[in-house]
């Protein structure tokens, strides 16, 4: 459904160098900050920026061809809505250029819980409620098949991020291609199918899940477990094989390893083994600095200095010490 | 596909009170001078408030304003970008946007004037009706072509910055009666409202050249906006 072939762009400072990626149906991600390149590759597709060398197609046409265009819906961070008409208004405008039939705008805006927004007009919206309005008209457009967005769960509206995985998800099984630029790494994970990493404007690595996601980190991938004693837990996660390091941050119990799914149950054992309460137990995936450092090659040593003092200080006192 | 192009331009206008306050207070002022010109009994008072109100101050400025509300105080990129990125053919939302800034600009100029023309008629002045005929319109095509002048700014710069630059420069160049200033709308607005011509024009070429103004400035508008 889109295909980019040697695409070259430039966008100061940023370049987009001989990129050849290409996405069916489903939900993906370009991951990445917006000075990887991550939005200017949506507004490329969008037919919104302009090519160097290269050619961009999406659904076997030039994303400019007009009927293409009312195929697609292109929502960044900045919403720009015309601002003096309503949400319903928004939506109903919308409609009509895209050549679908008119619906009920409060119908398709509470299908990310934001019906409430309909009356109000655009220039008395925040930004994250204006946000919330163009997704809810991309999302629920009968004639778009190609969605591009650029950081779908930040700066929206609280009561749509709730509802966004899900409606994305359900647009990528009804044949819909979304293309999701985001910089965080957990967000990708959450949302999509397979994952692009862009640094610096050229393709640093592919990955078809999260855990693979991790291998773009030297670090592997995280569990943060907040509990009712951290020092007990502390030391049951440390006896672990499966985890390559361990420490306590900001009140919460940290452990990295290399394999997810090795690293979970390592944990779920030392929680068993310690019986401490679990407050929460999150994965957290790479950030975008271990992606980056993976791929420039660069190891950190911030957890190896932390589980050399984990270790030391559950090693047991020495009996000759005075 | 107009009327629907159309609509978000005109609810900038209509909805917003700050833009409405402030094109009726450009018509207002130029009204004023009309009845302090009639109350001083002037003999050619439609001829001077024309000339020296209306023609060099009010309906530039005025113009000026409305293309600016009309874009919402942005540049014409982005004001059609909700239009593009809504499926509409960036050249059609370009032209139907400022088609209704030209729409406008012409209907306001040419009524503004006629109106001017009768409040300021001094008993020195041509008879009444084709007066305000002949007002009107020179205050159509003096509409059309500011409308044009300051969409076609309004193409240029991040925030259409480029429509304050040509109103300093129609204000800079049109003073004079020389080579330079036949590029602007001022000089030729100026002859046809009685005022001095520039190069010698006669009233029928300054207003092919309004003409010629305006619509080079919509292509220019257009297909700077089309292509961004």
């Amino acid at each position: 459904m889109i295909t980019l072939e040697a695409v070259a762009a430039r966008r100061a400072p940023l370049t987009l160098a001989r990129l050849s990626l290409s996405w069916g149906p489903g939900v993906h991600s370009i991951v990445g900050t917006p000075a990887d390149g991550g939005p200017l590759v949506l507004e490329l597709v969008a037919g919104q920026a302009r090519l160097r060398t290269g050619r961009v197609r999406v659904l076997d046409a030039s994303p400019r061809d007009a009927a293409v265009r009312r195929e697609l819906a292109l929502v960044l961070l900045d919403a720009s809505l015309p601002d003096a008409l309503s949400a319903a208004e928004v939506l109903a405008l919308a409609a009509s250029l895209r050549g679908e039939p008119a619906r009920d705008p409060v119908a398709r805006l509470a299908t990310l819980g934001v019906e409430a927004l309909a009356p109000r007009r655009v220039r008395t919206l925040a930004p994250e409620e204006a946000r919330a309005v163009s997704f809810a008209e991309a999302l629920t457009s009968t004639r778009v098949r190609v969605l591009l967005l650029e950081e779908p769960l930040a700066g929206v509206d609280p009561r749509a991020a709730a509802r966004l995985p899900e409606v994305l998800r359900a647009r990528g099984r009804d044949g819909c291609a979304v293309l999701v630029a985001t910089a965080s790494l957990r967000d990708a994970g959450d949302l999509a199918d397979d994952h692009v990493l862009l640094r610096g404007g050229t393709e640093a690595g592919r990955a078809g899940s999260l855990a693979e996601l991790s291998a773009f980190s030297p670090d592997g991938v995280r569990v943060r477990i907040v509990v009712s004693d951290p020092q007990a837990l502390l030391a049951a996660v440390a006896r672990e094989g499966a985890v390559d390091a361990v420490a306590r941050r900001d009140g919460a119990v940290v452990a990295r390893g290399r394999d997810a799914a090795l690293l979970a149950a390592a944990v779920g054992r030392a929680v068993v083994a310690s019986g401490v309460d679990v407050t929460e137990l999150r994965v957290e995936p790479p950030s975008m600095d271990d992606a980056r450092a993976a791929s420039a090659g660069v190891s950190t040593a911030t957890y190896e200095a932390a589980y050399t003092r984990t270790l030391a200080a559950l090693a047991p006192p020495s009996n000759g010490s005075p | 596909m107009i009327a629907t192009l159309a609509r978000p331009s005109l609810a900038r206008i209509l909805r917003t009170p700050r833009a409405l306050l402030a094109l009726g207070a450009w018509c207002a002022l130029a009204l004023g001078f009309a009845l302090a010109v009639r109350s001083r009994g002037s003999a050619n008072g439609a001829d001077h408030v024309l000339v020296g109100a209306y023609g060099a101050l009010i309906l530039p400025l005025l113009a000026y304003t409305l293309v600016g509300a009309i874009l919402g105080a942005r540049s014409l990129v982005a004001s059609i970008a909700p239009l593009v990125r809504f499926g509409a053919a960036p050249t059609r939302a370009a032209a139907v946007t400022v088609g209704v800034a030209l729409a406008a600009g012409v209907a306001i100029g040419a009524v503004l004037a006629a109106f001017v023309a009768l409040l300021a008629h001094g008993y020195g002045d041509p008879p009444v009706a084709g007066d305000a005929l002949a007002s009107a319109y020179a205050g159509a095509l003096g509409g059309a072509a500011y409308t044009a002048w300051f969409a076609m700014g309004a193409s240029f710069g991040k925030r259409g910055g480029g429509r304050t630059v040509l109103l300093v420069a129609d204000w800079v160049l049109g003073l004079g009666r020389g080579a330079v200033a036949i590029v602007t709308p001022r000089a030729h607005l100026r002859n046809l409202l009685g005022g001095a011509s520039p190069m010698e024009w006669s009233g029928r070429a300054s207003a092919a050249a309004l003409v010629v103004i305006a619509v080079v400035c919509v292509v220019v508008a257009v297909r700077r906006a089309s292509r961004a």
